[in-house]
């Protein structure tokens, strides 16, 4: 007895669930998405204590050489003069008076430029600030 | 003569669904930035609150970092700011009865900023313990610029 031909099955790989997934990417990547304002690259002073940066957070970059960039968290930072901060700052908390304001200051700068900018800061009623920091690396002991 | 129309089911074409997802994926994957920017948070004090012209340098902890990398608390003699740990230990009697003791930290000019941060970190961990143990709200920390130091007497 002759029995009928074999039926071939199409190999296919199921593709319905690929765009759930992939949405479930875009979702996570959506949320830890932080939009940097600032791209400097310094040396930071190094702390235990760190909390995050709010987002939206205005930015007051000092860099080693004491140059000054300022940024009002929504657009890229931008050099300013030392003694514009105040113009500056009073302009931000005129739209926010809890506007956080982030100091992003290399290790090496003296205490007086950033004396300066807190004296302005001051003036113009500023409230939230966040000395940026990186994490203190434990150093081992060699005895 | 009746002539039969076929019917075409309604849908929607979702082909390229995936195509635009993944589109979006690349987009968000290049843009996020995943190493999260931190520091120590600072609160400024209020010009409207007159109770900082009121605190005397004998009633607060005062904390005076010199532009040599030491730093000095109170009328201990001066250390080095590497060993800035010793100064959670001295605090921590001195706030853990009375955490309203106003902490003042003046800064020398020509310090460097790194080491104000050492202290202010120190401080901020003792705050953190004292918290926990004792339940007290934010310590009262305040970081005097030049021209209020001179104001105040302090230096």
């Amino acid at each position: 007895m002759k029995i009928g031909k074999t039926k071939t099955v199409d190999a296919n790989i199921p593709t319905a669930s690929m765009a759930d997934i992939a949405f479930l990417l875009i979702v996570f990547f959506m949320i830890t998405t932080v939009f940097q304002v600032d791209k400097t690259v310094l040396v930071l002073p190094r702390s235990d204590v760190r909390s995050e940066v709010v987002k939206g957070s205005a930015f007051i970059v000092v860099t080693e050489g004491g140059f000054l960039k300022v940024s009002d968290g929504k657009e890229d930072t931008h050099p300013i003069d030392q003694t514009d901060v105040l113009s500056f700052a009073v302009d931000l908390m005129s739209k926010n008076p809890e506007q956080p304001i982030v100091l992003k200051v290399d290790q090496n700068v003296k205490w007086h430029t950033v004396d300066q900018i807190l004296d302005q800061l001051g003036q113009a009623h500023a409230k939230n600030l966040q000395f940026l920091t990186d994490l203190k690396v434990k150093q081992e002991k060699f005895e | 003569m009746k002539l039969e129309k076929k019917k075409s089911s309604p849908e929607i074409p979702t082909s390229s669904m995936a195509d635009i997802a993944f589109l979006l994926i690349v987009f968000f994957m290049l843009t996020t930035v995943i190493s999260a920017t931190k520091g120590i948070e600072h609160q400024l004090p209020q010009q409207d609150k007159k109770t900082i012209d009121n605190i005397e340098k004998e009633d607060s902890v005062y904390i005076k970092v010199n532009a040599d990398n030491t730093f000095t608390v109170d009328k201990e003699p001066a250390a080095s700011i590497d060993a800035v740990g010793m100064l959670k230990d001295y605090l921590y009697p001195k706030l853990s009865n009375n955490w309203k003791k106003p902490i003042i930290i003046y800064v020398n000019p020509e310090a460097r900023y790194e080491s104000m941060i050492a202290v202010l970190d120190v401080i901020k961990q003792l705050e953190s313990q004292l918290q926990k143990e004792k339940n007290i709200p934010n310590l009262t920390i305040t970081i005097p610029t030049q021209a209020e130091a001179e104001t105040w007497g302090y230096q």
